[in-house]
């Protein structure tokens, strides 16, 4: 069902009754499950993603399926590998990606890059920190989906980094043949618009504008790149806001329940 | 999911042939009956050393009653090894154990390709389970053995029609054939077992001829029933009386937990009788 | 990753968990009693965009997912049969399509870090789908009309490593995925093509709740081990280690009438199936006797190269109290009937799983 697009120009409104800036409802837990060094659940709209965080423990055997080995190997730093898992029932037709496949070798190698970059990997020589992602439930934006719970789940896991890696999705309103100079930027893409309008993923790092992943896979003229690249690190920084929250929320949580000690410096942290 | 670098068959379902019986059985209408004792097992030919070039290697071929000429299951099993591990492999205290059991592509009446499917590597599961228990082996640290099994010909009728028969009944008499033949070569290779195992299998059938009523059957040809209940494979050490691989399957009421029982013990006198062929084949090869 | 994997115990911590198991009663590591399951945290209907979802969490930490989705598909063969003009003249084929087939089931298994064509994958989904389509009763109820037929996925997830053997987490996430699983509510007639109410809420369960006359659950498959004389069900990763024997039971249970809870129920026996226990992989110990670090001499120094291979067999027969030893052989008939016995019991583990499993919020 192709995109009825002209209806934004009428009342700036989008398909699912957003404007052009607005995030979906983002839904983010940590800790999700009792057993793994780390773990996360995140909802960007109807995209639901799982994170489980392992190590940065000893390189096992395990080495059947995942990729991705930045960051130095097991030398100097530890391996980032991630495995993405896309299940069969996740889209509206069932569809079977198999675990060679390549858009899942791209995403994971994408988001084993950002991480290796952010994290301080250094710190554990001759470890793996291996990431499995699951997707449970796709309607666009998967790749920033993907990438902010695997932010939430090394949090989690206590693995240093230098600031939450957060991505968000930008578009623009009309479609690249219809070459409209004074198209609108849009803000995180689902499902629907991102098959018809040219769209990119963009991740920060934390609130600065310092970029950590591009992906753009579609046509787009030069001149509305700017705008969308621009709305779109806006948006991580209303993202990394929102993960924030959840992060201090749980620490809150678990400081007030006994299960973690206060620790220093935690003074200044209001408690209520 | 096509295999390029093979010349395939023809894509898709291409109906098997149905040959006409050369006897002067009608073959319409007409359906095998069972004409055996329900307590004994079909006549096998069992040889071991057919290849020379494997360290230990079996032959085995079930006749299929009623047909001259005709034959069904034909195995054939090569084991290679013991030899060393590969140099990136952990340590391991025991012999590391690969069984593959391989359906040739024309061996079923639905062609096989040439990549394993699920049902052949369950199979080789199962066989893995049955050898591990015979097999002493923590006299092989640091070593593996290859067992594959490529099956020639399947345990199914051609005569029978497409919805007849069922082949998932027809995967327990593979592996119990699986079982004796990879005993039979691991003997041959010289590879120290505690006993020799042999499978067997058992079924409940339900025939229209009695009524309805169900009764116990050892070897079964699933054509030659209206409807197998419920089947067992079992792989046993008659020396040591024990099982070391079981495989029930079917739909029982709890209420008949004898019925259970029974079948397993029929398939322990299956399993006995192929043990027999197993023994004798090897004896002749020793003398 | 089969039942396989490797457990990082010393022969000494397996003399140790296997001797505290096979003590009457047995003291299982984790405190439990012998029939006693994991704790379990459940839900279902996790997943809007699936026609059936759940989610269980072991209190160890490991999470499965299932999701089901349905599509309708064309029953090949069928069209042959039917004929538009004589839509209800049926004779032919009628029987043969009356009963479902077992390939409108499909049922993957995925687990991380363990490639898709592993043996043990595949090994873990034959298991599950065996009991799902043992009787063929589960399949027919997937029948449209004699020409079309719901086609099921099953999606079977791991979200954490596997930590235990994931056989029983994986089947009763599976069962409470089908319990919640609903189908479209049919509107057409007859074999004319499916015609579906577009109402999510009129969709009627794949497993009626409220059936008058009998309810039939999705089959539950069961671990169940034996070390020494006990039997100990759904084992944690480190007594599976030290099993004897375990097993695999898929049974199936049907309440006749409704009304008093557990009161008519009945169970089905669909499978077992050996799983090979890893504790045929594990290091052995050595005795102090054996042992030249405690001055005991090598065998074959004394004795002459002849005699050295019957005297080192004979060592390696006995069993030292102890000293872990993997075992060898397999395992009595005696004592897998009693196994399978154990779980057939009536008022025993399975209709306490199967009454904790209805306490599941149904949404």
């Amino acid at each position: 069902m192709p995109l009825d697009t002209s209806a934004y120009s009428l009342a700036l409104l989008r398909v699912d009754g957003r404007r052009w800036n607005e995030l979906r409802r983002v839904h983010a837990q940590i800790r999700t499950q009792a057993a793994a060094d780390g773990s996360s659940y995140l909802e960007m709209g109807h995209t639901k993603v799982m994170c489980v965080v392992t190590g940065p423990s000893e390189p096992g055997a395990r080495r059947g399926g995942t990729t991705g080995g930045a960051g130095g190997g097991g030398n100097n730093a530890a391996e980032v590998s991630v495995t993405v898992v896309v299940a069969g029932f996740s889209s509206v037709d069932r569809k079977r990606r198999g675990r060679g496949d390549k858009r899942n070798l791209e995403l994971q190698s994408t988001i084993s890059n950002a991480l290796a970059a952010s994290l301080h990997t250094h710190l554990y020589p001759h470890s793996t920190i291996s990431i499995s992602l699951h997707v449970l439930s796709q309607d666009g934006s998967l790749l920033a989906a993907l990438i902010n719970a695997a932010t939430l789940a090394c949090v989690d896991a206590g693995i240093p980094m230098t600031d939450y890696v957060v991505a968000c999705t930008a578009g623009s309103t009309s479609t690249y043949a219809a070459n409209d100079e004074d198209a609108d930027p849009l803000l995180d893409l689902n499902h629907q618009e991102e098959q018809e309008l040219p769209s990119l993923t963009v991740a920060t790092l934390g609130a600065t504008d310092r970029v950590a992943v591009l992906v753009c896979e579609s046509r787009v003229q030069a001149s509305r790149l700017e705008g969308m690249l621009a709305v779109g690190v806006d948006g991580c920084k209303q993202v990394r806001e929102i993960l924030d929250r959840v992060v201090r929320d749980k620490g809150r949580k678990m400081v007030s329940e006994g299960t973690v000690e206060r620790g220093i410096g935690l003074e200044s942290m209001d408690l209520d | 999911m096509a295999d390029r670098r093979r010349i395939n068959g023809p894509p898709g379902a291409t109906a098997p042939p149905i040959y006409e019986d050369d006897s002067n059985q009608e073959s319409s209408g007409f359906k095998a009956t069972r004409t055996r004792q329900p307590n004994t097992i079909r006549r096998m030919y069992l040889k071991t050393g057919v290849t020379p070039s494997a360290s230990g290697s079996a032959y085995l071929e079930v006749e299929m009653p009623g047909k001259s000429g005709a034959s069904g299951l034909k195995l054939s099993c090569t084991v290679h090894g013991p030899r060393s591990l590969p140099r990136s492999s952990p340590f391991s205290p025991h012999i590391i154990l690969s069984s593959h059991v391989k359906f040739a592509p024309f061996a079923t009446k639905q062609r096989r390709g040439y990549l394993r499917d699920p049902t052949e590597r369950d199979l080789g599961t199962h066989l893995e389970a049955a050898l591990r228990g015979a097999i002493i082996a923590d006299r092989w640290p640091k070593s593996g053995v290859d067992i594959i099994i490529s099956v020639i010909e399947g345990d199914q009728d051609r005569g029978t029609a497409k919805n007849q028969a069922d082949d998932s009944w027809e995967d327990m008499n593979v592996l119990s054939g699986c079982i004796t033949v990879a005993s039979a070569a691991l003997a041959d290779a010289g590879i120290d077992c505690v006993d020799t195992v042999a499978g067997g299998v058992a079924a409940l059938v339900r025939d229209g001829s009695d009524n309805g009523k169900t009764k116990i059957v050892i070897d079964p040809i699933p054509s030659e029933h209206d409807k197998i209940e419920a089947a067992c494979c079992v792989a046993y050490l008659p020396s040591r009386d024990e099982i070391t691989n079981l495989w029930f399957k079917g739909d029982l009421p709890s209420k008949e937990a004898g019925l259970y029982q029974e079948l397993v013990e029929q398939g322990i006198l299956a399993s006995k009788q192929a043990n027999r062929v197993l023994v004798e084949c090897l004896g002749e090869t020793v003398g | 990753m089969a039942s396989t994997q490797h457990v990082l115990l010393s022969p000494a911590e397996l003399a140790y968990i296997h001797a505290s198991l096979s003590l009457s009663p047995p003291i299982r590591p984790d405190g439990r009693t012998p029939t006693q399951f994991r704790p379990l945290v459940a839900e279902t209907d996790i997943l809007p965009g699936t026609n059936g979802s759940a989610r269980i969490c072991f209190a160890d930490g490991t999470e499965a997912i299932v999701g089901v989705k349905a599509e309708v598909e064309r029953t090949p063969g069928a069209d042959a049969v039917y004929d538009p003009d004589h839509a209800y003249d049926t004779n032919a084929g009628e029987t043969a399509l009356e009963a479902g087939q077992s390939d409108w089931v499909e049922l993957s298994v995925e687990i991380p870090g363990v490639r898709d064509d592993d043996s043990g994958v595949a090994f873990l989904s034959a298991v599950l789908s065996e009991a799902l389509l043992a009787d063929g009763a589960f399949s027919a109820r997937l029948r449209i009309n004699r020409r079309f037929h719901w086609k099921l996925y099953l999606d079977i997830l791991l979200i954490s490593p596997p930590l235990s053997y994931p056989l029983p987490l994986l089947s009763l996430t599976t069962h409470l995925a089908l319990l919640s699983t609903r189908l479209p509510r049919l509107k057409s007639e007859g074999d004319e093509d499916p015609f579906f109410d577009d109402d999510w809420a009129a969709a009627p369960h794949l497993f009626p709740r409220h059936d008058t006359t009998t309810t039939s659950r999705p089959p539950i498959t069961l671990l169940v081990m034996a070390a020494g004389r006990n039997i100990v069900f759904d084992p944690s990763r480190e007594e599976l280690a030290v099993a004897d024997v375990a097993l695999a039971v898929s049974v199936v249970a049907t309440t006749a009438g409704t009304g008093k809870k557990g009161g008519g129920r009945s169970l089905r026996l669909l499978s077992v199936r050996t799983i090979d226990p890893p504790s045929r992989l594990t290091p052995p110990g050595v005795a102090n006797e054996a042992n030249s670090a405690y001055g005991a001499k090598a065998a074959g120094l004394v004795a002459g190269q002849g005699q050295r291979q019957p005297e080192a067999r004979a060592a390696e027969a006995e069993r030292v109290e102890g000293v872990w030893r993997a075992p060898r052989g397999g395992s009595k008939a005696g004592v897998l009937a009693a196994l399978v016995g154990k779980v057939l019991e009536e008022g025993g583990v399975v209709d306490e799983v199967l009454e904790a499993l209805e306490g599941v919020d149904l949404g």
